[in-house]
């Protein structure tokens, strides 16, 4: 009992710290790694439910993610809709397409469940592409005009700063891991791991294994459809790779896969090292600190080549991390923690 | 009165019929043995009244019902719940887990589902073990977490697939007082076994089936003495 | 008519090495049970391997071929021996992130050496076709590459069929445990596995650069084609796989006339689903239970 009020201030702390950093730094870029940060976790999460827990590895969430992030987009830019309002119609249509998505694709299992998944996502990427006059195809769509949001008419935030989007985000990732801590502890959590676990025993245990599958399906869909409008209103600006594309999909499952499925901390953890890590490949933090330390000369071949070359580097990195993950920890670091963990303990004993 | 009725039921695959024409049926409270040679078709007869495979002919009827096409998981809610012959535990999950999947069946509330959990877990003696993860159990606990688990669905019938398999015989012996203990509290149980000297004690009837039909049915006494059953079944295993 | 016979032809030319692509993917398929993420991107690097010796060395690429396909060979076979045969006794999964993986790791490493720049590689007989009657005409690059896929497949059918190497290995495809009890070194026919896989796929990678932009991502749509024709034509069938190639080639092309050119991967990857839905087997292949 006092384990869990001792995580219950933990989280209270820390929850009381993420909401007063605004109030003091005011640096615009830490706020949008903030937020950077604040999306990757809801993205990993929103799939771990599905991928994690009920243990279907879909290799397509970019599907939903594209899906909420376009519907939004559409809305605002062509009829002037508020976002906050586009966001549930995003909602209602990726409930639409993954119910849609379920009954193909949790016919088949296993690998067959991996492909299919895939296709689905990228019959959307093409169609993207293709319907013009709804998605102004591949030039994609910018909006960045953001209505001012109002409750009775006094203006509560005119979106200008990145504060507004700081909190946005820290709230939907409040969201994200509570839905995912009460779907833990509740029937569905076990419902979810046993068919994870064992498909057939569950079966026998008296559970309808597609209602359950399509369960998750939608609670996954709904809530990485809303990290894809928060990342259209953010970003202000969609086009069929950056949010439909094979790259969100594998990306998305990445985050969990580093952190540790079917763990609730797994996908926050996957988002503190990747995050930060792309963002330094990114922005030649890494070759300007090689520099500094001496390592690497500024104005040598090496040191041109980094910084030429480094910032495109992320993607190679993503790729690097899944090889090592699965060789030397396929629990991911969740998993290893708690190896090390026990290790010690037996050790103690 | 019969709690399970199977009625002519055959099972094809491709051309091979792998249950032709099986007819008997279950009294309630009672014990009921199901013997045969390896590939005498008792698994999917199994598979058959559980609802893995709709059967190509014949009814099954539990309780009064028409099991026919039902899926897996209809039965159970029925009341009839089966264990597997290669053990299947939810590996990550821990024992006390493993069962209370079973007992949300019937509750949605895990402090309740926990509860009767713990209950079965007692009825097969593994309170000492239910914070383990059920991957890790050696093989004959994890026979005794199928049992648990099978019997928190609160089940009117109960489905053995070879419980003692691969069990020594202290372990074998343990499964059968369970048996015996599951029978007492008034739950009916058909029970597949390799063991005869087991199949004997515990059943009070036996069908014995071969090559996918039914050779006979009868008490023990009468199944021992005989002589096609010794030849098909015995005379093979004992050869 | 005339437009028709043409997209015919032109599909059944295309669908020719597709048909490479879908056999080397089924050949690894069929002897470790893997799924490989990265083959588009294995034919990426035959892409680029040919290029390079094209613009460094100035040799035609249907002629490098012959230096491609060993080279691409020892490739996969490396991949299978330091990374895939660690994994293939791990979850469905993980063999398929750990593909995703390596992929990821070779188009951004093409892509730090060479930028993402489209590369063009242009032969004297790059754009040249020859007619054939009826107002129908054959690009000289893709009936060239026609060519040598069907020889390249006849020898790989040759291979299979008639040397003790290639009786092995479909020996290990059809049961690993029964071919290791054989005597049969797994092992070594699953590194000769992904190493053919890999040649394959290189080649294909190879007859079609003269015809294709280069770029370090034109592996992925490759790996989605490779499945779609395997799938097709039943997972681990290397017939299947012949001839899900020519009829994803066809299909292709015929929608690309008849439908709009924009829409055509789209009508692949439905007909992928349908097939994935009403026939999982495959059209060549058996049903498993």
């Amino acid at each position: 009992m006092n384990k869990s009020i001792l995580k219950a201030v933990v989280i209270l702390l820390l929850l009381s710290g993420l909401l007063a950093i605004p109030r003091y730094v005011e640096s615009p870029y830490a706020l949008h790694m903030m937020i950077l940060l604040f999306l990757s976790v809801m993205m990993g999460q929103s799939w771990n439910i599905l991928g994690g827990y009920a243990g279907q590895h879909s290799v397509g969430h970019a599907a939903y993610f594209g899906v909420g992030a376009y519907t939004t987009m559409m809305l605002m830019h062509t009829k002037q809709i508020a976002p906050w309002i586009g966001v549930w119609a995003g909602m209602a249509l990726v409930i639409v397409v993954a119910l849609a998505i379920g009954s193909i694709c949790f016919r088949l299992r296993g690998p067959y469940f991996v492909l299919a998944s895939i296709a689905v996502a990228e019959i959307l990427r093409l169609s993207a592409i293709n319907l013009t006059t709804l998605t102004n195809g591949a030039e994609g769509i910018l909006a960045t005009e953001l209505p001012a949001f109002k409750i009775g008419g006094t203006i509560v935030t005119d979106f200008l700063t990145k504060v507004p989007f700081y909190y946005i985000g820290l709230f939907l990732v409040v969201l994200t891991i509570g839905i995912t801590y009460l779907v833990q502890h509740s029937k569905l959590g076990y419902f979810f791991q046993a068919i994870r676990e064992d498909q057939d025993a569950a079966h026998s245990l008296g559970i309808s294994i597609s209602f359950y599958k399509n369960i998750a399906l939608v609670i996954s869909a709904v809530l990485t459809s809303l990290a894809g409008s928060f990342y259209g209103i953010y970003v202000g600006f969609v086009d069929p790779p950056t949010v439909l594309g094979l790259d969100v999909s594998v990306q998305i499952m990445l985050i969990c896969i580093i952190g540790g499925m079917g763990t609730l901390w797994g996908p926050v953890l996957g988002s503190l090292v990747l995050v930060p890590l792309s963002e330094a490949l990114r922005s030649n933090m890494i070759t300007e600190g090689l520099v500094k330390i001496g390592l690497v000369n500024a104005d040598s071949k090496i040191g041109l080549f980094l910084k030429e070359n480094l910032s495109h580097a992320h993607v190679l990195l993503y790729g690097i991390l899944v090889v090592v993950v699965i060789l030397f920890m396929p629990d991911g670091l969740m998993g290893f923690i708690k190896q090390m963990a026990t290790r010690r303990k037996q050790e103690a004993v | 009165m019969a709690i399970l009725e199977i009625k002519n039921v055959s099972k094809f695959f491709g051309g091979l019929a792998a249950n032709s024409d099986v007819s008997f049926s279950v009294e309630e409270g009672t014990i009921m043995g199901l013997i045969g040679p390896n590939g005498a078709g008792k698994t999917t007869l199994f598979n058959c009244i559980t609802g893995y495979y709709p059967p190509s002919k014949g009814e099954i009827f539990f309780d009064g019902k028409r099991m026919n096409g039902l899926d897996p998981d209809k039965v159970c809610m029925l009341g009839m719940v089966r264990t597997w012959q290669k053990v299947r535990p939810l590996a990550k999950l821990s024992v006390v887990d493993n069962v209370m999947v079973g007992a949300l069946a019937r509750t949605s509330s895990l402090k309740v589902a926990r509860e009767l959990a713990m209950e079965q877990i007692k009825v097969v003696r593994m309170e000492h073990r239910a914070d383990f993860i059920a991957g890790g159990l050696p093989i004959g606990e994890r026979k005794k977490l199928e049992v648990a688990r099978a019997l928190a669905t609160q089940p009117k019938l109960l489905l053995l697939d070879e419980v003692m398999g691969g069990l020594n015989p202290a372990e074998s012996e343990e499964i059968i007082q369970l048996i015996l203990d599951i029978k007492k509290r008034g739950l009916t149980q058909m029970v597949i076994e390799h063991d005869m000297k087991a199949i004997m004690r515990i059943s009070d009837r036996i069908v014995v089936l071969t090559s996918g039909e039914k050779l006979m049915e009868g008490s023990p006494q009468e199944v021992v003495s005989n002589p096609d059953v010794i030849s098909a079944y015995l005379g093979e295993a004992h050869a | 008519m005339a437009v028709f016979m043409q997209s015919l032809i032109s599909g059944i030319l295309i669908g020719g090495v597709y048909a490479l692509i879908g056999i080397g993917l089924t050949l690894i398929f069929g002897v470790m049970r893997v799924i490989n993420f990265a083959h588009g991107d294995i034919l990426m690097v035959g892409m680029y391997l040919t290029y390079i010796i094209f613009t460094m060395l100035g040799i035609d690429p249907f002629v490098s071929v012959l230096i491609t396909f060993p080279l691409m060979f020892l490739f996969g076979g490396f991949l299978q021996k330091v990374f895939i045969n660690r994994v293939l006794n791990a979850l469905a999964q993980n063999q398929i992130l750990l593909t995703i993986g390596l992929g990821l790791i070779m188009s951004n490493t093409v892509m730090l050496i060479f930028t993402s720049d489209y590369k063009i590689l242009t032969t004297s007989y790059s754009s040249a076709s020859i007619q054939v009657g009826g107002g129908v005409s054959v690009s000289t690059p893709l009936l060239i590459s026609f060519l040598i896929t069907a020889a390249i497949t006849a020898a790989l059918y040759w291979f299979l069929l008639k040397t003790d190497t290639g009786q092995a290995i479909r020996a290990t495809a059809q049961d690993r445990d029964a071919a290791q009890l054989m005597g049969i070194n797994v092992k070594r026919m699953s590194i000769i596995a992904f190493g053919l896989g890999s040649a394959l796929a290189g080649t294909a990678g190879a007859l079609i650069s003269p015809t294709y932009y280069i770029f370090p991502q034109v592996g992925g749509v490759f790996t989605l084609k490779a499945f779609v024709i395997t799938v097709l034509g039943g997972m681990g069938s290397v017939v299947g796989a012949t001839l899900g190639g020519i009829l994803i080639g066809i299909t292709e092309s015929m929608s690309a006339v008849y439908i709009s050119s924009g829409w055509k991967d789209v009508v692949v990857f439905v007909l992928f689903l349908l097939v994935l839905l009403f026939k999982p087997s495959g059209l060549m292949g058996k049903s498993r239970t």
